[in-house]
């Protein structure tokens, strides 16, 4: 088996995308000042919420609906704490994690009377799309091509992102409340329109995530399926600074870094060691951050203050 | 007078915790009507599970043992300003390392007891400095260094225990170390009953922590640190020190953690029986719904314990699923730190703060 | 109904403290009124409930004829007013451009349309006679620069009435001039201009009509032209200032003695460039300069708060250079802190706690490593005593108490060292005048005790008031030192701005 093949690349693709899209999410409530912890429990909540959306309307569609719908419910419930409320967000953060984890599997039960993990034959996943020119050119087209919509739509919601961000009025002021949240408000900007509209944003590109994690390969869902992917996410923020294309290539990197550590288990090295891969290649890439963002001093870590 | 302010200042800091709780249940009743479910019977089920009789006050107990030092070590780190995340790691490899030198340092029980519980510290500190040593050294975020380390840390221990130091001799090949000399076991604190001595040293470094942060200069120093670290450097402190010293211990608290669970209630270091209970983020919720003071976190981590037990209890008696308890923590912890406090108090800080900038 | 504003017996209320009591101000159209007053008076007040930002507890605001309540600072802008604020509100990454359109950004089908941005900021700049570059970032701008960029954005808003807001504490002498030129051009133009400040010298250049506050009422209201700089303070202070102790001749010994001391910029300029001074004992030196060129970091060099690139630190025999901030302390040096929150103290922490910092490690107070808190707090209670430091307890968060109570408990806290050296860097900013007074009072009482203090102001007035030589800093060098008997505020400007003794003596006679 060839180390680096076709397949290699177009796995590594699949892997990142619920994590760039939850990235990109993390990304635009970091620029309005809030750190977002609570990105674990909002893929979670969308792939639970797109799941029942499958069962109940039979719709691939609806469930994706339904899955960005319920992330979002989430991720206000997130805002309201940190924005209204006036909680610590890192605390609220990890409080909707636990919570959202507590509340699909609760729903598990309630909903499919069932533990660990539901499985439905009939249940559809989400269609792979052959894209027209492309498919028919070799290598590209193997690579490009036939993968699940939402993969296509995470990348163009970076790039929607970043004309957003620095094209628009609306992004604009989006930049200008993470900047400087009291300025922001003294020139009469509504700061806290701004601060839901991302955390309903953030709530709808996490929900798009779990449904790409919950019909994407298998069409099922797992007690905390996420397995960390929201943490990863959050890295992949902080390392992409907040900013789109950064957040692209960081995604990218963690991507590849797994697909990879999946092939190394073929070469007789033991599971754990290859799976540490991922890990320890994003902490040696923190250590290359040097200009950190404005993001990173959200955190509120000693060293960034 | 100075008694009574003392109380008020006492009644003022439970408020928010009292406040957080109430929400809590208010929200797991909600869940509790979903299903189909009587609220205050379910209640009663949970706090019979609980405290109902003195087993499962002492399940209860034992299950918050480790919740309760990862809760310690956390406060810890809390105290000195930076946020440890990385407790499942460090308690993960305290656990590993504890139940190696309790297989294979020779010596009586006593000796080997001792070798565990140093090199359980030490494993779970030195975990926890190297995080702490990336951010003063390097500006590694602590907060995601921290997370990414838990992944190195549990999946070298599961390396561990799945190749060297596997325990073949059982039908199943378990990712598990052997089972360790009874005479390095911690005793039980009541024949036949789950608490053992790891509760015993647990609340004794609450109530040593406490003193230590309260009363001495080194907990002035990590309190100072964790309010204003341009204070603290400042007035004179080592800023890098401090920090260090604050994350070494606060591994080394959860790499104890690990340590009695092993030591005194698995006997052996068996994969997954750490993480999946969920442990580290249960002491997490606890050092954060305390506020980060010891004694208080001790008294969290028992209810957090508490609640837990209480919903196996309830699992086991109704048809109402375990994973509310995961609902009310979850609310529970998302409202602590809210400012959901009565109007006339809001009123005066205000004032206050104005008074502050003027 | 000839003015443009009126604001009528506005009182604001927090608690139990009165901020603001039945004030009221009027402004006609291309008028110039100065609200001055100590710091603490409540001018601040008055102007936040102004701009929306506060909500008066009574009174009315009536604009040209209508009574208006604004919810917030959109309201205000909406209705007019603009406010430059004393601590300017930038966005440092953006460019000039950005910071003055936003809010109100020219739009292409939503989408930010900067060129025509840099084309209207261009203009209004050029119709104003207010210098920027547009394209510039905001954050590599000067001091004066940025704050051209503040009234530009209030312009472009459609400001009528502008509010500035201590506008001249932080720019050079040269800039202030031009400052108060823009003013007076803008009020030509037809805007109505409010200036809040306490320099008294400025009002009487610039302003048309003067209301003076003291803690919180109106103590005066008078057209400039019949009124002078004296009559003005005794209505700001309301009564003959304390005349200071008298100052003993000593002719000490060199105590803190700095060498070459130089630590590198981001660009090839040095922050402190071959800097030497020396401090002798029973000396005040004062250091004169605009801030920003090099006094905070001489301060955290001295102190060990910021690595050196070379140059010698000593206190006496004691070599600091390249020692740790609590080893200096022991040698005998106390720091009061140019910012009393960033350094001087923990908002979160009590009283006491704030107190302790330092004493913990003395052995007085520690008894293998316990700290004795009870001894301790008969001394925090001798310093609130002697201070007449307000607080409820020694419990309090020292966040909750007044700028000026917290600012004296630092002092005590540093005098309470006892050492032969102190570093005073703005000890009375903030403060009320009592406390100044009182702060004054025991500065000099340590000089007279035989002790070096080094005074780092941006008051000129505390400069000359205190100190016997008087060292002037620019761009990171000592410039000139004057002795106490040479030194005037003009010479002093001069030498502040990069000015040498020949332009400052030419200078004064052409101005003169």
């Amino acid at each position: 088996m060839e180390l680096l093949d076709l397949s290699f690349f177009t796995s590594a693709i699949r892997m990142i995308t619920p994590i760039l899209l939850a990235a990109l999410g993390g990304a635009l409530c970091a620029r309005v000042g809030i750190f977002n912890v609570g990105l674990e429990g909002l893929i979670l909540a969308g792939a639970f919420s797109a799941i029942v959306g499958n069962y109940f309307s039979g719709n691939v569609l609806v469930a994706v609906l339904v899955g960005a719908l319920g992330s979002v419910l989430v991720s206000l419930l997130f805002g309201m704490a940190a924005i209204r409320f006036k909680a610590n967000p890192i605390v609220a953060g990890i409080a909707i994690n636990f919570l959202v984890l507590g509340l699909t599997t609760f729903g598990l039960r309630a909903i499919f009377n069932v533990k660990g993990a539901f499985y439905d034959k009939n249940m559809e996943g989400l269609p792979k799309l052959d894209i027209p020119v492309i498919e028919g050119i070799p290598v590209v087209g193997n690579l490009l091509s036939g993968h699940s919509p939402l993969v296509y739509i995470a990348f163009l919601a970076a790039i929607v992102l970043y004309i957003f961000f620095y094209r628009t009025v609306t992004g604009f002021r989006v930049l200008a409340v993470g900047k400087n949240e009291a300025a922001a408000r003294s020139l009469g900007l509504k700061v806290t329109l701004l601060q839901y509209g991302a955390i309903v944003v953030c709530g709808i590109l996490c929900g798009l995530a779990g449904a790409q994690l919950s019909l994407g390969q298998v069409t099922m869902f797992t007690e905390g399926m996420t397995a960390g992917r929201g943490f990863i996410a959050l890295v992949a923020m902080m390392l992409g600074q907040s900013h789109p294309i950064g957040i692209v290539g960081s995604s990218l990197l963690f991507g590849l870094m797994d697909a990879l550590s999946i092939r190394l288990q073929g070469f007789s090295m033991p599971t754990q060691f290859t799976a540490m891969l991922p890990y320890i290649i994003t902490i040696i890439a923190m250590f290359f951050l040097k200009d950190r963002g404005a993001d990173s001093q959200l955190s509120g870590q000693q060293s960034s203050r | 007078m100075k008694l009574q302010r003392k109380l008020q200042q006492l009644l003022k800091s439970l408020i928010q915790p009292l406040t957080a709780v109430l929400i809590g249940l208010l929200t797991g009743a909600v869940a509790i009507s979903l299903v189909g479910a009587s609220v205050l019977e379910t209640y009663k089920v949970m706090w019979d599970g609980a405290f109902g009789n003195f087993y499962f006050v002492t399940a209860t107990l034992a299950r918050a043992t480790p919740i309760i030092l990862i809760g310690l070590g956390l406060a810890i780190a809390f105290r000195a300003g930076v946020f440890n995340m990385g407790a499942e790691g460090q308690m993960v490899l305290g656990a590993v390392s504890a139940a190696l030198a309790a297989l294979y340092v020779p010596g009586s029980g006593i000796i080997k007891i001792l070798a565990a519980l140093l090199a359980g510290f030490l494993a779970g500190g030195l975990w926890s400095l190297l995080a702490g040593w990336m951010e003063t050294r390097f500006k590694v975020q602590l907060l995601i260094s921290t997370l990414l380390l838990n992944y190195v840390a549990v999946l070298f221990a599961g390396y561990l225990v799945s190749r060297p130091f596997q325990d073949k001799s059982g039908s199943a090949a378990l990712a598990q170390t052997h089972m360790i000399d009874q005479v390095a076991w911690l005793p039980k604190l009541f024949q036949g009953m789950s608490v053992h001595m790891g509760f015993v040293i647990a609340m004794v470094l609450a109530i040593t922590l406490y003193i230590i942060l309260r009363f001495t200069s080194a907990g002035y120093e990590v309190r100072m640190l964790g309010y204003n670290p341009f204070f603290a450097e400042y007035g004179g402190i080592n800023k890098i020190k401090v920090l260090l010293f604050s994350m070494f211990f606060s591994g080394g608290i959860a790499g104890l953690a690990g340590t009695v669970e092993v030591l005194g209630s698995q006997y052996r270091y068996v994969e997954g029986s750490l993480t999946v209970p969920g442990y580290a983020w249960t002491g997490l919720m606890a050092a954060l719904l305390a506020n980060s003071n010891p004694l208080g976190t001790a008294v969290a981590a028992i209810l957090l314990a508490a609640l837990q037990t209480g919903a196996m209890g309830m699992e086991r008696n109704t048809e109402v699923p375990l994973e509310i308890a995961s609902v009310i923590q979850g609310v529970l912890i998302l409202f602590v730190t809210a400012k959901i406090t009565m109007n006339w108090w809001k009123v005066k800080k205000k004032a206050g703060d104005i008074h502050g900038a003027a | 109904m000839t003015y443009v504003l009126e604001m009528k017996d506005m009182s604001k209320k927090y608690g139990d403290f009165l901020a603001n009591d039945t004030i009221s101000i009027h402004l006609k159209k291309g008028e110039v009124l100065a609200i001055v007053g100590e710091n603490g008076a409540g001018k601040t007040t008055l102007m936040r409930m102004l701009y929306g930002l506060e909500q008066p507890t009574s009174g009315e605001i009536v604009l040209n004829g209508k009574t208006v309540k604004f919810s917030g600072p959109h309201d205000a802008i909406e209705n007019g007013i603009g406010m430059v604020h004393q601590h300017f509100m930038l966005f440092s990454d953006f460019s000039v451009t950005e910071n003055i359109v936003i809010g109100h950004e020219p739009k292409q089908n939503g989408f930010f349309n900067r060129k025509a941005a840099a084309e209207k900021v261009k203009e209004l700049s050029e119709h104003y006679k207010i210098n920027v570059n547009p394209l510039k970032t905001a954050g590599d701008c000067s001091i004066g620069e940025q704050q051209r960029i503040e009234i530009l954005k209030v312009l472009y808003q459609g400001a009528d009435i502008i509010i500035l807001d201590e506008p001249t504490a932080v720019l050079t002498p040269l800039e202030i001039e031009e400052l108060l030129k823009t003013i007076q051009f803008l009020a030509e133009q037809g805007k109505s201009i409010i200036l809040i400040t306490h320099k008294l010298p400025e009002v009487m250049k610039v302003a048309d009509q003067i209301t003076v506050l003291r803690n919180g009422k109106v103590t005066g209201n008078v057209l400039t032209q019949n009124t002078d700089v004296e009559q003005l303070a005794t209505m700001m202070v309301g009564r003959e200032l304390q005349k200071l102790t008298d100052r003993i001749q000593l002719d000490g010994d060199p105590l803190l003695v700095v060498e070459n001391l130089t630590i590198g910029g981001k660009n090839a300029k040095p922050i402190l460039d071959q800097l030497s001074l020396t401090i002798h004992r029973g000396e005040i030196v004062g250091i004169a300069g605009v801030s920003g060129n090099g006094q905070s970091e001489l301060i955290q060099a001295i102190t060990g708060l910021r690595k050196i690139d070379s140059g010698s630190v000593h206190l006496g025999d004691t070599i600091f250079s390249g020692k740790t901030v609590a080893y200096r302390r022991n040698a005998g040096l106390a720091h009061i802190p140019e910012d009393r929150y960033l350094w001087g103290a923990a908002k979160e922490a009590a009283v006491e706690e704030t107190g302790l910092m330092g004493y913990y490690r003395k052995r007085n107070f520690n008894q293998s490593s316990f700290i004795k808190l009870n001894s301790f707090r008969k001394l925090v209670r001798g310093w609130i005593d002697r201070f007449e430091i307000k607080t409820p307890s020694l419990d309090e968060k020292s966040g909750n108490l007044s700028g000026g109570n917290l600012q004296k408990l630092i002092v005590a806290r540093e005098l309470g060292f006892e050492t032969d050296f102190l570093i005073a860097a703005e000890p009375t900013r903030g403060v009320d005048i009592g406390a100044m007074e009182y702060i004054h009072e025991a500065i000099i009482e340590k000089r007279n005790n035989g002790d070096g203090i080094l005074l780092v102001s941006s008051e000129l007035s505390e400069i000359l008031t205190l100190s016997d030589r008087i060292a002037v800093m620019y761009e990171g060098k000592i410039v000139d030192i004057l002795n106490r008997n040479e030194a005037t505020e003009e010479r002093l400007s001069v030498l502040m701005a990069g000015g040498n003794e020949n332009e400052a003596s030419t200078k004064t006679t052409t101005t003169a």
